[in-house]
């Protein structure tokens, strides 16, 4: 999908001046609350009308103050998956679904209901009213009405954020699923980061109303190490989980990982803050860390006031923070040889 | 010793004298719609020689009068349209029955607009609309009604029939031509300005209209009220009368 | 025991068939006007708001003498109607335009509360999902507003069955075909010989009036368990 937006739009007390032109299938718009993400998302859909400028989506003009072309809301469909999940609360799970669908001729459909509703574990839902829903179910039924609705586009305005953690976690693989099952190019709009690395490759970071900055989402991520509390954190996605000694170990390429925040479940996925990882220059005698590996340092790069190396295990990539001291005094360099040594309790489970 | 006498007895004189002379300057009529003219021409030429009399007039259907008075309002002189509504405060003791006597007769006609083809009351059902006095409280429309009855007409009319509350009302209905016709009497019509008489009802149909007047109970203690009520019985007074067309007996 | 003439019945009767026919006709465009008021932005929208609402500040006896002036023979319309074949002054389509005209603001404003109510997200999410905006009014707005709209109506209906001012204006009373509930007692009152008549009927008009009242109140109360 190809999208190309350059619009102005003057409001009360906001302005907001976006220009950028970019294509994929999964692309974040990344910002803090009150940025302009959700007034962008408005705009596009075509919601609010805005004062001048241009919105094309893959060739097609929906808006052009020059040409006066303004296509309604209606025709343009790009479907919006909300942060509160907006369902019609007179209208049954099914007939939420259908609401779209039914109003899209025929030709045009191109999402199965059956498979839809396989995909969203929505079986069971279907002839229930949407008042008694639980947070994770309103949003899944929310993200089956839009999808099918066959949009060209899927706007996911902080779909996560009215969920617990827990929830926003078992909620993301739905929503990359769906989007790649029925071919559905999708924008993901959200403050966290986590998240952005989770649905999308490519980000435009928005603040104070414009496009501050185009990139992928790990270079947004590990730009930010520097500034976050938390550093850059490293997504390990893990299955096949044993039981070790009060732990749990995951297979991690050749290697096994223990960690004590693991369940049984099959798969799971990890973060480890970049701050949590220790480098020695030698193997270090004994150490109450369960996890210790041998690594080479791909490449480092400044981010704020502290240095970042990339670290290669066998095959996998960690990235690990240090002050400028501190790299001076191992001597990290492109090359080198490190050990990494990390607590079982440094992992937090994700969902 | 004295004059702190003097003095009570003036403070009292002077407040007691705007109350007398306000109840002895006023008096209260409760007349049927249709003297109104009439009753305003008498009041002005009394007015003109007793200065100081002053008149508060209340003109209406008689039924919604007789209540008015049953119901405390104040009335020095009543005159109705028929004598039932008399009759309903003499039986209440409201009226000095010894000043009952008939002020005037009327007759009754129905007027409206030329051009419908209406002679006499047999034609009256090529029109759709007809007002009335509500038979339940203006004289006017128990004439009528009488009289449509003893003509065989009334079930005929039926839904044609808009009740109005005097008879000046219907009158008024007639002249904006919002009804086709009205039944009024004989003295409205004749200030009508566009509604023309078409027929008069015939009299052997309904009971000779005749206003009987009475001062009422506390008009009767009225000085300037019973002076009035003399003067309504004058030669002047009938002379009037005829001049507006109410026959006098 | 109700002492009740053939005539009684008839007003009973004809006040509700005025009230039924000035709330149904009163309905589409006071849902058309909320809608604007609610969810609409336009030049002159405080003059529509006033214009709402004047009806409810001026003495009902003034609307009715505005609108015999409109509808009258000699009125503004009076021409046209003529010349139509259209009669409305002193036939029961009077009677219906007062009740509606009186009424008409208290529709409204129920409506507009049942409509401001609902959140304007579904709406947008309506509209992305395919639906134009008379389809969204339909499939969404209207059945969300159901409270707003039945409190309306059977708040007209108990105002329709209460009119007099402008009914006896313009409508005239005619029994059988204007004389509803209100004018009826009115000649009764003026009439110092029918006071059991006048009860009877006073203790109809309190039925019915409870009736829609109660009727109001559980449907109202089903409606806010639904959603």
């Amino acid at each position: 999908m190809e999208i190309r937006v350059d619009v102005k739009k003057r409001f009360e007390k906001f302005t907001i001046d976006a220009d950028f032109a970019v294509a994929g299938e999964r692309i974040g718009v990344f910002g803090e609350s009150g940025s302009g993400k959700s007034t962008l998302v408005g705009l596009m859909a075509g919601l609010h009308e805005p004062d001048q400028g241009e919105i094309v989506l893959d060739g097609d003009c929906l808006f052009s103050s020059r040409n006066r072309i303004n296509v309604p809301a209606e025709r343009r469909h790009i479907a919006i998956v909300f942060q509160q999940p907006s369902l019609f609360p007179h209208l049954n799970v099914r007939s939420n679904l259908l609401y779209g669908y039914k109003r899209r001729i025929v030709e045009q459909r191109s999402v199965d209901f059956e498979a839809l509703v396989s995909v969203l574990h929505l079986e069971d839902l279907l002839a229930r009213g949407v008042n008694n829903l639980s947070g994770g179910e309103n949003q899944r039924v929310a993200l089956g009405r839009a999808v099918l609705a066959s949009p060209r586009l899927l706007l996911m305005d902080e779909p996560l954020s009215a969920l617990g953690d827990d929830l926003k976690f078992q909620i993301i693989p739905f929503l990359r699923s769906v989007s790649e099952q029925f071919g559905i190019p999708f924008l993901f709009i959200s403050h966290s980061l986590v998240e952005m690395r989770l649905m999308a490759d490519k980000v435009l970071v928005v603040a104070g109303g414009r496009i501050a900055e185009q990139t992928t989402t790990d270079a947004l991520a590990r730009s930010r190490m520097g500034l976050s509390p938390v550093g850059y954190i490293n997504l390990l996605k893990l299955a096949s989980p044993r039981r070790l000694d009060g732990l749990f170990a995951y297979k991690w390429g050749r290697e096994e990982l223990l960690i004590s925040a693991g369940n049984d479940k099959a798969e799971a996925i990890f973060e480890l803050s970049s701050k949590d990882i220790i480098l020695f220059k030698q193997h270090p005698e004994a150490i109450s860390a369960r996890n210790l590996f041998k690594c080479t340092v791909a490449n480092t790069f400044a981010a704020g006031n502290r240095i970042g190396a990339e670290l290669v295990c066998g095959e996998k990539t960690l990235v690990a923070e240090m002050t400028r001291q501190a790299a001076a005094e191992l001597g990290v360099t492109e090359g080198c040889e490190l050990f990494a040594a990390f607590k079982a309790s440094a992992f937090r489970r994700l969902g | 010793m004295k004059n702190g006498h003097l003095q009570r007895l003036l403070c009292l004189f002077i407040l007691v004298l705007p109350m007398a002379s306000a109840s002895a300057g006023e008096v209260h009529l409760s007349v049927a719609a249709s003297l109104k003219d009439v009753c305003n021409e008498l009041t002005d030429r009394f007015a003109g020689s007793h200065p100081g009399v002053k008149f508060m007039k209340n003109y209406g259907g008689s039924g919604a009068l007789a209540k008015q008075v049953e119901n405390g309002a104040p009335s020095d002189i009543f005159i109705s349209a028929n004598l039932e509504w008399m009759e309903h405060l003499r039986e209440r003791r409201l009226v000095d029955t010894t000043s009952i006597c008939t002020f005037a007769c009327n007759s009754l006609v129905f007027v409206g607009f030329a051009d419908r083809g209406v002679f006499a009351l047999k034609d009256l059902h090529k029109l759709e609309r007809i007002a009335v006095g509500s038979p339940k409280s203006v004289p006017a429309g128990t004439y009528a009604m009488e009289a449509l009855k003893n003509a065989g007409i009334d079930r005929q009319l039926g839904k044609k029939l808009v009740m109005a509350r005097d008879v000046r009302e219907c009158l008024m209905y007639a002249e904006r031509g919002e009804v086709d016709g009205a039944f009024v009497y004989n003295t409205d019509a004749l200030q009508a300005r566009h509604a023309k008489i078409l027929f008069a009802v015939p009299q052997e149909l309904y009971q000779r209209v005749i206003y009987p007047m009475s001062l009422t109970v506390t008009g009767s203690r009225n000085a300037d009220a019973a002076a009035f009520f003399r003067f309504l019985q004058s030669g002047e007074a009938k002379g009037v009368l005829d001049k507006f067309g109410f026959a006098v007996k | 025991m109700l002492a009740l003439t053939p005539a009684d019945y008839d007003a009973v009767g004809l006040s509700i068939k005025v009230a039924l026919t000035a709330m149904a006709v009163s309905l589409p465009f006071g849902i058309v006007y909320a809608y604007l008021l609610t969810f609409r932005d336009f030049k002159g929208k405080v003059l529509f708001e006033v214009a709402v609402n004047l009806p409810l500040t001026l003495p009902p006896v003034v609307i009715g003498y505005l609108l015999l002036r409109l509808l009258g023979k000699q009125g503004w319309l009076g021409p046209l109607l003529e010349a139509a074949g259209i009669r409305i002054i002193f036939t029961w389509k009077a009677a219906v335009i007062a009740s509606a005209v009186v009424g008409f603001p208290l529709l409204v404003r129920s409506i507009r509360i049942g409509m401001e109510s609902i959140d304007r997200q579904m709406i947008q999410a309506s509209r992305t999902l395919g639906a134009p905006w008379y389809d969204t009014l339909a499939t969404v707005i209207l059945p969300l507003s159901l409270h707003g709209i039945l409190a309306g109506s059977s708040l007209m209906f108990a105002r329709s069955l209460g009119e007099f001012g402008a009914t006896i204006i313009v409508a005239g009373n005619i029994p059988g075909v204007t004389q509803t509930i209100p004018l009826a007692i009115y000649e009764y009152a003026s009439s110092p010989t029918s006071e059991e008549l006048a009860m009877s009927l006073c203790v109809v008009a309190v039925a019915i009036s409870l009736v829609a009242l109660f009727l109001h109140e559980v449907l109202g109360k089903k409606l806010v368990r639904r959603n």
